[in-house]
């Protein structure tokens, strides 16, 4: 190894230093929203919470916890999810191979088109009227089918595969390899990171998904965990005369939304550290490798 | 000539297969849909269905253009879109070199961590915390009050509403958009960096040799890809921040085509004001992909 | 051992694709009748409706629900009340808009945005002239013969019909409220005029009324887009209703009062108390529960809102504070050359609209339903609503429940929000006080009586939302809300606001003005 000199040993220390201040400042906010829902409502209403729980309490959470329909909701959400990134990758993988190679004759008019898909967006009476012919009315599946390609996603994995070694893939088709076995047992495997990228985006679209539900789902059974948040999260209001009293209660909208937003986002920040280790460096070289 | 094609189709039939199920997608859920576009030359009303609504022209378009505000909606969103384009876009880029440099393992998953969690936060959260922010006794305030500043409810400013925008787009999505990135940059075979560091190349020519011009292809595609949403901020960044005291500088085509379109239930003039942008979107794509397929071997088609 | 994962994966890709292709045929049949459609079949003779209303997040009212027996008992029919979110109403007007498209209305349901005008246009809601008197004779009773006629006025067609039933509030349900406790205890009076409510703010803020030794009061103050602040504006007989300004006779003509010369006039007097600190420096960023919360933490010396839902505000604040506070309703204070008044609207909006219905099983069983909604002994009832989910028996009285969204379903037929008079609202709050919270009750069924000495109806009570037609951004006060903040901040001078009146006109205010003239001489006659 030869040593680092004085410049360079300045330069980690400076790139060091700012990603953990920018690591703060991205903290931060959040802990205010840990914070509000950890306080008790009058502590909120005094607006004496910042970054840490005034008069804690834990009655925001208990009663989010306790809600069944909402447990109902995060596990219909958690699967929709991991069967939608799945589906999501396949298709994505299989529509991007053709589309990154020359051979591909269709390949540019294919790609025009992706792009329109891409930047226009259909007026939501048609798009009702289209999916809805299809018999996605109602019906589970269109809290999967709708998300399972993204033409942006696509772009995304065609260019990783367009930078794919052609020598690799030139002395598997001497060998006699077709093109699905191509991609499945040399491309695939030696995508990791871009396959890691995407199910992060995907998964994180199908999670946070209310739109298509919200249009298309009247059962409640069916509601993903973002409906039920959107709940607490308008602010709408109506006016109920009479004598019903909340002063009894420990949380109020303020509170319980906080929590909802913690809720929600715990599952997908723990799935990233599965997914990280694809992102570490050399992990594709190693694989060709080994 | 024909045995050529013949030949090619005896090869290269699994490529098109592979393509089928996306087409169909593309087809069901894009292509059709899209179709009822034509709406945005109607006066569509649900009751008379998309044949039988009256053919209007560009009545629509007309009405965008002639509306008394249109100049300073469209200056807004030409702004705020270049903005989004040259200083909130580049940040991931070197985001990712930074992180590119961390040795420590620990220390780098989890400054990743950290950083992609406010992409998480939907807008209408950020835009309470930012409300919160700005507020009296918010963090804001509390710090302009060390050095003995006079309060100041940023979210009612309209100087403020352009910086705050830019950074909470940065806070929300820049690390987010790191992972292409790092995902680039590990496709990297290390031995590129053993030799650079035998022949004695220091860490900013390793970082602009190296690093940078691998990275350079997803770079250039995915600016193509925002140069396509150019005029389309996306209703719920902005609109989450605005108050009536800064429309001036905040009121853009997303969130006047909601107040008049969306909110009415006029689709045909939203239909219209999507057109209007999604066509200057694709014009911007199709000009630039020409030019960077000029420039480097890369591009969109 | 490749080539076999290799299938696998391509088999599930071809099931991928199969399913895009073959769900179509598959759930046509199950999507045909949703559950809310079909007919009871089970002979009991009770047919289902669907409705659609108002929903801020509770759970929908589904097949053999409790609220779903509750209303088939008590009403004779079955009610499917889907959830549809509301989201300030635009996200319903969307969904409705969907099923509309789709050849779905329901049966009956609650217009927005004017929606009523297009739908009786083409036809696809019922004429309501003279089924109501036959089917429906509590709705056609319970709603008075005037305002029968605004609905008319309001045909769209022109032919004088009736195409809606109008939410009717008998009763001025909104005052300024404040706080008598710390008058008293500052020795003031409670003010008459404007200047004595100057002093008396002043003294708010100044005088420590809270006894916390902080000089943290907020004297008056209102939430974003100058909303819920119109106490400021009343003083000045500026018509506004919920922040929004309205219709009224100004020099005897029917005009908008935001492009009045009182509302120039209220503007430069708030303006005035914003540059003193006599009003939240909030204000214009309050959100409801930043409001309340500020109301609720002891601060707030004097607020504008629904008379009626004190009880809450003061509860929570007790609960918070420890300190029962006494609100009182404030006279308009009087300003020399106006006629000040808190706005009163009859006739809120279009409540139901009813689908033009092949189907004469349902045309009659929402029309039973309707009669039955609009039934007086039905009311006590409907406002409760189902035992153990929205009220409990406490020591033999009916308390209602707490708001829950995760347990209770959606009241889409509340009395409060079709046909509420002063009395039955009173007596609702008596019936259902406890001992615990009677203090507040009091308090609130007082102030109610009280606000009605300075409730006025306006004169553009009932103007329909489609004198808009063509120009939302006048719909949406979006010029207003623009000027009128920045007066207000300081960030405009006061003369801003004749530009703000010029621009208005030019942008459609002319032709709006036309039509509400027009509509208005329609009703005088």
């Amino acid at each position: 190894m030869i040593a680092e000199s004085r410049n360079e040993k300045i330069f980690s220390a400076t790139i060091t230093i700012l990603l953990i201040l920018f690591s703060v400042i991205a903290l931060v906010p959040l802990l205010s929203v840990v914070a509000t829902s950890f306080s008790s409502k009058s502590a909120v209403d005094m607006n004496t919470v910042t970054l840490w729980p005034r008069q804690f309490t834990l009655d925001s959470w208990k009663y989010m916890i306790d809600r069944p329909d909402l447990w109902r909701s995060f596990f219909l959400t958690l699967v929709t999810t991991l069967v939608g990134t799945v589906l999501a990758l396949l298709m994505t993988a299989l529509f991007a191979y053709p589309l990154s190679k020359k051979e591909f004759r269709w390949g540019s008019v294919v790609m025009v088109a992706v792009v329109i898909a891409m930047i226009f967006k259909a007026p939501i009476v048609p798009y009702f009227l289209t999916v809805r012919g299809i018999g996605l009315y109602d019906n589970p599946l269109v809290l999967v089918l709708p998300h399972i390609l993204n033409p942006f996603n696509l772009i995304i994995m065609r260019t990783f595969f367009k930078q794919f070694s052609k020598e690799l893939e030139e002395a598997a088709m001497l060998e006699g390899c077709g093109y699905f076995r191509m991609l499945f047992q040399f491309v695939l495997p030696l995508s990791k990171a871009v396959l890691a990228t995407l199910a992060l985006f995907y998964g994180v679209v199908l999670w946070n998904q209310f739109q298509h539900p919200l249009f298309f789902l009247q059962n409640p059974d069916w509601f993903p965990l973002q409906i039920k948040i959107r709940q607490f999260i308008t602010d709408d209001s109506v006016i109920m005369s009479g004598a019903a009293s909340t002063a009894a209660l420990n949380y109020n909208e303020r509170t319980l939304r906080a929590t909802t937003v913690i809720f929600a986002i715990i599952p997908i920040i723990a799935v990233y550290p599965f997914l990280q280790k694809y992102f570490v460096k050399g992990a594709m070289i190693g694989s060709v490798k080994g | 000539m024909q045995s050529h094609s013949l030949h090619r189709m005896k090869v290269y039939w699994p490529l098109y297969v592979m393509a089928v199920p996306g087409m169909l997608f593309l087809i069901v859920f894009k292509f059709i849909p899209l179709a009822g576009s034509v709406i945005a030359f109607k006066d569509y009303s649900v009751f008379r269905g998309f044949i039988d609504s009256p053919w209007v022209g560009f009545k629509h378009f007309g009405t965008l253009i002639h509306h008394p505000d249109f100049l300073r909606v469209f200056t807004n969103t030409l702004l705020l879109g270049g903005f989004k384009l040259f200083l909130v876009f580049p940040v991931p880029v070197l985001l990712a070199l930074m992180i590119n440099e961390i040795r420590k393992a620990a220390l780098k998953k989890g400054i990743q961590t950290a950083l992609y969690i406010p992409h998480f936060l939907s807008w209408v959260i950020i835009g309470g915390i930012l409300f919160d922010f700005f507020s009296l006794s918010g963090l804001f305030n509390i710090i302009l009050g060390w050095f003995g500043h006079d309060p100041v409810l940023g979210m009612q400013e309209s100087s403020y509403f352009r910086p705050v925008f830019i950074l909470a787009s940065i806070w929300k999505d820049a690390g987010w958009g790191t992972v292409v990135y790092m995902a680039a940059i590990s496709a990297i075979d290390p031995q590129l960096y053993e030799s650079a560091m035998i022949d004695g190349a220091s860490k900013f020519r390793q970082i602009r040799h190296i690093t940078f011009p691998i990275l350079l292809p997803t770079v250039l595609i995915l600016f193509l890809l925002e140069i396509g949403n150019f005029l389309d901020l996306g209703f719920d960044p902005v609109y989450n921040l605005l108050t009536p005291m800064t429309y001036n500088v905040g009121d853009i085509l997303d969130t006047y085509v909601f107040r008049t379109g969306i909110q009415q239930g006029q689709y045909s003039f939203a239909t219209a004001v999507g057109l209007f942008q999604s066509v200057i979107g694709f014009a911007m794509v199709y000009t630039f992909n020409r030019i960077s397929r000029k420039v480097s071997d890369g591009g969109l088609w | 051992m490749k080539l076999k994962k290799m299938g696998m994966l391509l088999a599930s890709g071809m099931l991928a694709s199969g399913l895009l292709a073959g769900c179509g045929g598959k759930d046509a049949s199950d999507t045909a009748a949703p559950a809310g459609q079909d007919r009871s079949a089970s002979g009991d003779q009770v047919v289902d409706v669907e409705v659609w209303g108002t929903n801020i997040g509770y759970k929908p009212v589904e097949k053999s629900s409790k609220l779903y027996e509750f209303y088939k008992e008590k009403l004779g029919v079955g009610v499917i009340n889907p959830y549809v979110e509301w989201n300030g109403g635009t996200n319903y007007l969307n969904q409705l808009n969907l099923k509309i498209a789709a050849n779905e209305m329901p049966d009956l349901f609650v217009p927005q945005q004017g929606i009523e005008d297009n739908l009786a246009k083409n036809g696809a809601i019922a004429d309501l002239t003279d089924l109501l008197p036959e089917y429906a004779p509590n709705v056609w009773s319970a709603i008075p013969e005037d305002i029968w006629k605004v609905v008319k006025a309001n045909d769209p067609t022109g032919q004088g019909r009736i195409y809606y039933i109008p939410n009717v509030v008998e009763y001025g349900r909104y005052a300024s409220m404040i706080r008598q406790d710390w008058l008293d205890k500052l020795g003031l009076k409670m003010p008459t005029t404007q200047d004595e409510y100057v002093k008396v703010l002043e003294a708010f803020r100044d005088r420590d009324p809270n006894g916390n030794g902080q000089k943290d009061e907020i004297p008056t103050g209102g939430r974003e887009e100058a909303r819920w602040m119109d106490h400021l504006f009343a003083m000045y007989g500026v018509a506004m209703f919920e922040g929004y300004p309205d219709w009224d006779l100004y020099n005897g003509e029917l005009t908008y009062s935001a492009t009045t010369p009182n509302m120039k006039a209220a503007l430069e007097f708030i303006a005035k108390l914003y540059k003193e600190g006599l009003i939240d420096k909030e204000s214009l960023l309050n959100t409801k529960d930043k409001w309340d919360g500020k109301i609720q933490s002891d601060k707030v010396g004097n607020y504008f809102h629904w008379v009626e839902q004190g009880n809450l505000i003061f509860e929570n604040l007790e609960k918070s504070t420890g300190v029962k506070a006494e609100f009182a309703v404030m006279p308009v204070p009087k300003v020399e050359g106006y006629d000040g008044f808190y706005t009163m609207k009859k006739f809120a909006s279009p409540l139901w609209v009813v689908k033009n219905n092949k189907d004469q099983e349902k045309l009659q069983a929402t029309l039973k339903l309707l009669n039955n909604v609009y039934d007086k002994k039905n009311w006590k009832d409907l406002y409760l609503g189902v035992e153990g989910m929205h009220y409990t028996m406490k020591d033999g009285k009916a308390v209602k429940l707490p708001d829950d969204k995760s347990t209770q379903e959606n009241q889409i037929l509340n009395p409060a929000t079709s046909v509420s008079t002063l009395d039955m609202s009173v007596e609702l709050f008596n019936e259902t006080a406890s001992a615990d919270n009677k203090w507040a009750i009091d308090q609130v069924t007082r102030n109610m009586e009280e606000a009605q000495k300075y409730a006025k109806a306006i004169a553009g009570d009932g103007l329909p939302a489609s004198i808009y037609e063509g120009y939302p951004d006048i719909n949406n006060r979006t010029l207003y809300a623009e000027y009128a903040t920045k007066i207000i901040l300081g960030q405009y001078p006061i003369d801003k606001f004749d530009e703000f009146v010029e621009k208005w006109n030019k942008s459609g205010g002319e032709e709006v003005t036309k039509r509400a003239r027009e509509w208005y001489a329609k009703v005088q006659q």
